[in-house]
């Protein structure tokens, strides 16, 4: 879909570099969730697989 | 975030916990949690303290807007994170990023299980199934709801009889080689099909070199919605010529229909 792609959108980041890398432990994260309860992302995650999602807004 | 819930049983049958994280306070998360009825976990880093530490700012989130039409600079968007995924084996450990280098586009859950951890979703969106001369064919889409930007797969499986093939690319002129269209629709991209590779194949007493595909053959063709349409059909027409070692059928096809919903919230935000 290469109209998409030609449209300038400025620099893109290095992914590589933004955020923690591939073969890095994934920091210790602490943060209320949507029932205000605190919750500590590795604890919660209990010895599974992971996925963890950056995205903008749930509110616009 | 809402086809994350709607695809949670997969992602826990596989043993995978999701989070979310945004900079949302908690009353925005639990009104979008509420709304739509999601349970795992919505970290909400109000202040984006952790969105920063992680390295993960968006630092130039006003001219991603601008480059897309989007030209209000009010201060509430400064602190979104940069869009993307992280995957975690079992000890924690980062194994993958997902980040989309068209800045407007989204992937949807399943490329996320298919793709990003190497497991079948089960789920997936309307289905439409046909069969000619013995061919069967079925299409199927990975949700059935759209959003703006976010990359769909129009998923056809071909199977064909033991004994039997259709053609692949190159070939040579007069034969009819396996092709997926997608009719055009306002609003709607339709990318490059994706074929797996075909094995080559002679026949006896022909000069020509085939390329060729048996049993279970499927094609993937990536759409995206780039505005809203409101709810469409996409008519998806596969065609074909099946062979087999000494004889051809007429080049045959069929046309599937599959009904695609606009969701609820459409437009592009997150």
């Amino acid at each position: 879909m290469s109209s998409n792609d030609s449209v300038q959108q400025g620099a893109v980041p290095d992914f590589d570099r933004m955020g923690p890398r591939v073969g890095e432990r994934f920091p210790d994260v602490a943060l209320p969730d949507q029932h205000g309860q605190p919750v500590d992302l590795h604890k919660t995650r209990a010895g599974r697989k992971g996925l963890v999602v950056f995205y903008r807004s749930a509110g616009w | 975030m809402v086809q994350l819930q709607r695809n949670l049983p997969d992602f826990e049958r596989n043993n995978i916990a999701v989070f979310g994280i945004s900079y949302d306070p908690v009353d925005v998360l639990a009104r979008f949690a509420a709304a739509h009825g999601v349970t795992f976990p919505l970290l909400s880093d109000e202040g984006s303290k952790v969105i920063r530490e992680l390295g993960m700012l968006d630092e130039q989130v006003y001219e991603h807007h601008a480059a897309f039409g989007i030209t209000n600079r009010e201060g509430r968007f400064w602190g979104v994170p940069y869009p993307g995924e992280f995957l975690l084996d079992e000890r924690g450990v980062v194994t993958q990023k997902r980040f989309q280098k068209n800045y407007r586009e989204r992937e949807t859950s399943r490329t996320i299980l298919e793709q990003g951890f190497g497991v079948a979703a089960s789920s997936h969106g309307p289905e439409a199934r046909s069969e000619a001369e013995g061919v069967a064919v079925r299409s199927f889409l990975d949700a059935g709801e759209y959003r703006i930007y976010q990359r769909l797969r129009v998923n056809v499986e071909v199977v064909v009889p033991s004994g039997w093939h259709v053609y692949g690319l190159p070939i040579p002129d007069g034969y009819v080689p396996l092709s997926v269209t997608v009719a055009p629709v306002e609003g709607l991209e339709v990318g490059e099909p994706v074929l797996s590779t075909p094995h080559p194949f002679r026949v006896e007493g022909l000069d020509e070199q085939f390329f060729v595909y048996d049993g279970k053959v499927s094609v993937a063709v990536p759409v995206v919605f780039t505005r809203s349409v409101g709810d469409q059909t996409l008519h998806v027409e596969v065609r074909f010529q099946a062979c087999s070692a000494d004889q051809c059928q007429r080049p045959n096809g069929v046309r599937l229909d599959l009904p695609v919903r606009a969701e609820k919230h459409v437009e592009w935000h997150s």
